[in-house]
């Protein structure tokens, strides 16, 4: 199981816990994560500033997996919902033709349509298979309650990602959970999204929708919320003081990825998840797994 | 410029406004209304929804494109929309940040080796010739 690694520009700079988790998970797993040097940005910022630069950006990305002869892997929502919508646009022969002509100008081979591109999350579950999970669970996280956090982008759009989960009744990330023991709660406003995408643009939008979740997350009393993209994280770890501040409240819910807690549950040390770089502290989490 | 939506099918919008119902930046903020851009859009007063700020609220979270009955790219339209703003100079300031960090490193967030070593990780290189060269390529598409 060889595969490329699109770790993209967010998780190597902003969620390196991400980074570390996921590959000492993939290594217990069996999975081989080969890093590719030559891949750039996703070109995901570069869609509101030049559609055909973006695309020009996911399909060169494509187009060097392809030449490597390896599937795609990746970690951040965001690059993984632009690199399968150009996979999806350049279905189109000739727009294909088009941008393999602009690839070969910047030194890349032709992308012929190949190259799959799955979330780890997905390819855990659909590919690796959670019996196989199972099979290596060492500490069953049975006392622990997560609300679970897919993000937007994880199977938006749903076309573009092969309908893989139902963004209405979103269940593969419960379900590989669910796996480790603990239980992921239904709670009301689990398909909302986590507004990072406009921080930048419009500020007290992007706080707004991120306390809603942080304060129905926070009454349901879940042990902590539990996301897969770097981009939920910061708008929900890193910037949650600032979202309650918005709100006008105080807010101490611990964020894990869900790379950390299917590791937990393996037996992977807290280095090997990187649970020192959680900024919101998860000593009540380890607390009840003492017994 | 490349578009990535068709004119064509915006006749196809019957203005039901499922669009707009199940957004939830429209329920927080409701002069932010994706079926009425539509509708600005499909009218040729495109330049009127090119100007206002509010094509720059939505998240592109993909759940009006979900709804829609009719089958038309919602999230689509209304991202190529911003792209078509900034070509015809309304740039909000934080895409002039990106665009320069993103020339200059090839990146949209810079490279901190320094924090990665620290924390066992390998440096990344970066590249940031290839962007620029995009960039270039792009321009010249109209
Ligand atoms: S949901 Fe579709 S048909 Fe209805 S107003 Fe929105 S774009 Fe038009
Ligand atoms: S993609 Fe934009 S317009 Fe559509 S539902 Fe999401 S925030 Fe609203």
């Amino acid at each position: 199981m060889r595969y490329a690694f699109y770790l993209g520009c967010a998780t190597p700079v902003k969620a390196l816990k991400y980074e570390i988790s996921t590959r000492n998970l993939a290594k217990i797993l069996g999975i081989e994560l080969v890093d590719i040097p030559e891949f750039g940005c996703c070109g995901f910022p570069v869609k509101s500033m030049d559609s055909f630069a973006a695309l020009l950006m996911a399909a060169r990305n494509l187009a060097i997996a392809e030449e490597k002869g390896m599937d795609i892997i990746g970690v951040c929502t965001g690059c993984m919902a632009i690199l399968s919508e150009a996979r999806e646009y350049l279905e189109d022969e000739k727009l294909r033709g088009k941008v393999n002509g602009k690839l070969k100008a910047i030194g890349v081979k032709e992308y012929t349509g190949r190259v799959k591109i799955k979330h780890f999350a997905r390819f855990l579950y659909e590919d690796y298979r959670l019996d196989r999970i199972r099979d290596k669970i060492v500490t069953p996280l049975a006392s622990l309650e997560f609300g679970i956090h897919y993000g937007c982008h994880y199977m938006k759009p749903t076309h573009a990602h092969g309908h893989f989960d139902d963004p209405s009744r979103p269940f593969t990330l419960d379900d590989i959970i669910s796996v480790t023991g603990a239980r992921p709660i239904n709670y009301p406003n689990k398909n909302l999204c986590c507004g990072l995408t406009i921080m930048g643009t419009a500020e007290d939008l992007s706080f707004r929708l991120a306390a809603e979740k942080l304060e129905c997350l926070s009454n349901k009393g879940v042990d902590a919320m539990v996301v897969a993209c770097p981009s939920c994280c910061i708008a929900y770890e890193n910037n949650q003081r600032l979202a309650g501040k918005r709100a006008g409240k105080e807010f101490n819910l611990p964020v894990l990825y869900f790379t950390q807690v299917i590791g937990l549950a393996m037996g992977l040390s807290e280095k090997e998840l990187g649970f020192e770089l959680n900024r919101i502290k998860v000593d009540r989490l380890a607390e009840k797994l003492i017994p | 410029m490349y578009k990535f939506f068709d004119r064509e099918k915006l006749k196809y919008c019957y203005q039901c406004g499922r669009c707009s119902s199940g957004c939830d930046i429209n329920r927080l903020d409701i002069s932010f209304q994706p079926h009425r851009l539509l509708h600005l859009i499909s009218m040729g007063a495109i330049d009127k929804v090119l100007k206002s700020d509010t094509i720059w609220k939505c998240t592109t979270c993909f759940t009006c494109s979900e709804r829609c009955p009719q089958g038309i790219k919602v999230t689509e339209i209304l991202w190529t929309a911003r792209a078509m703003a900034v070509k015809s100079n309304y740039i909000p300031e934080l895409l002039i940040t990106q665009k320069d960090i993103l020339l200059r490193t090839g990146r949209l967030i810079p490279m901190d080796n320094k924090k990665r070593e620290k924390s066992g990780l390998t440096a990344i290189q970066e590249e940031p010739s290839v962007v620029d060269r995009i960039f270039e390529i792009a321009e010249k598409e109209k």
